[in-house]
C-alpha cells in the first residue's frame, strides 16, 4: 500500500531543490543569476542546494568566464529528469489515493 | 505529508515551469491601443493617397496609386511611425504590468527567447517588404505584412500566452486572402492590424486579466 511513497524522493524534499529541478526540466539550461532571481534566493542558498543536486548526479554545472566575470550555468541530467518525473508521479499517486 | 501540501507543491512546480519558459506580462490593453494606432494610421494613409486611388478597380491601374516618390516616402514613414508607436506602447505597458505584479526582472531568458522568436520572422518580412518597395512592386505589400506578422505571432506564441497563436492564424488567413484580391490593400490592412488587434485585446482582457489564475492557456 505504501509502495508509491518509496518514489517520493528525499533529494527533492526541499522547496528550493524542487524549484531548481522544475526550472531545469523545461529549460535546456539556466544561468546562476536568472535561476536565483526566478526562485527568489540568495547566492549562498542557491549554490548550496545546487551543489547537493549536483552531488546526487541530477544536475550538471558548467563554469566559464564571460569576459572576466564567472558565469555558471546549470542543466538537468537524464537521471535527474527521470528521478524528478518519478517524484511527480509519486505525488500524483499520493493525491489520487487520498481522493478515493 | 498532507494532501494540501502535495497539491501546493504540484502547483508551485507548474507555476515555476510556466514562469521560467514564458513571458507573461503582455496586456490586453496594449493590443487594443495598437489596433487603434493602426486605424488612425489607415485613416491618415487614406487621406494621403487621395480618394481617386480608391475608385477601383481600373484595368490599367491595378494598384493603389502610390507610384510617385513623394507618396511612397510619406506612406512608408507613416507605416514605420505606426510600427514604432506600437512597439513602444507594448513595451511600456508590459514593463508596467511586470513591475506592478512584482515579477522577476523584465529581461529574463524567457523574455529574450520571446523577442528573438517574434522579431526573426517580423524583421525578415520587413526587409522583404522594403526590397519589394525599392523594386516598385507595391501590390502585395499589405499581404506580405499580414503574412509575416501572423507567422511571427505563431512562432512567438510558444514563449508567451499560447492564445496569441489564434491571432496569428487569423492574420495569416487574412494575408492569404489579401494576396488573391487586388486593390483592397488598405481595407485588409486595417482589418488585420486594427480590428483583429482590438477584438483580440478585448478577448484577452476579459478572459485572462479578469481571471488570472484560471486561464493561462
Amino acid at each position: 500500500m505504501l509502495e508509491y511513497l518509496s518514489h517520493i524522493n528525499k533529494a527533492f524534499e526541499s522547496k528550493v531543490r524542487l524549484g531548481i529541478m522544475s526550472v531545469l526540466m523545461v529549460n535546456e539550461c539556466m544561468d546562476f543569476v536568472s535561476l536565483k532571481q526566478l526562485l527568489g534566493l540568495t547566492d549562498g542558498n542557491l549554490a548550496s542546494h545546487a551543489r547537493a543536486l549536483e552531488e546526487a548526479g541530477y544536475i550538471t554545472c558548467t563554469k566559464q568566464f564571460v569576459g572576466r566575470r564567472p558565469n555558471t550555468t546549470y542543466s538537468a541530467t537524464p537521471e535527474g529528469k527521470e528521478a524528478f518525473r518519478q517524484h511527480l508521479d509519486a505525488l500524483e499517486a499520493f493525491l489520487r489515493e487520498q481522493h478515493s | 505529508m498532507k494532501q494540501e501540501e502535495a497539491l501546493n507543491t504540484l502547483n508551485d512546480i507548474r507555476n515555476l515551469m510556466e514562469k521560467s519558459t514564458k513571458f507573461l506580462s503582455l496586456s490586453g490593453l496594449s493590443s487594443i491601443v495598437v489596433g487603434l494606432y493602426a486605424c488612425a494610421g489607415t485613416l491618415m494613409a487614406y487621406h494621403l493617397l487621395g480618394t481617386e486611388s480608391l475608385n477601383y478597380p481600373t484595368e490599367d491601374q491595378p494598384f493603389l496609386d502610390i507610384n510617385t516618390p513623394d507618396k511612397l516616402i510619406s506612406i512608408s514613414l507613416l507605416a514605420l511611425g505606426v510600427l514604432a508607436a506600437s512597439l513602444l506602447t507594448v513595451f511600456l505597458l508590459s514593463y508596467r504590468k511586470c513591475r506592478r505584479e512584482g515579477k522577476a526582472p523584465f529581461l529574463t531568458p524567457a523574455t529574450k527567447r520571446l523577442l528573438w522568436n517574434f522579431f526573426l520572422p517580423l524583421a525578415t518580412g520587413g526587409i522583404f517588404c522594403f526590397s519589394l518597395l525599392l523594386h516598385g512592386y507595391y501590390g502585395l505589400t499589405s499581404s506580405i505584412m499580414l503574412l509575416f506578422y501572423g507567422l511571427s505571432l505563431v512562432n512567438a506564441s510558444k514563449y508567451t500566452y499560447s492564445n496569441t497563436r489564434y491571432l496569428g492564424f487569423a492574420e495569416i488567413a487574412l494575408g492569404l486572402i489579401d494576396s488573391f484580391v487586388v486593390n483592397y490593400a488598405l481595407l485588409f490592412w486595417v482589418c488585420g492590424f486594427g480590428i483583429f488587434h482590438i477584438i483580440y485585446g478585448i478577448f484577452f482582457y476579459l478572459k485572462i486579466e479578469q481571471h488570472p489564475t484560471r486561464t493561462r492557456n
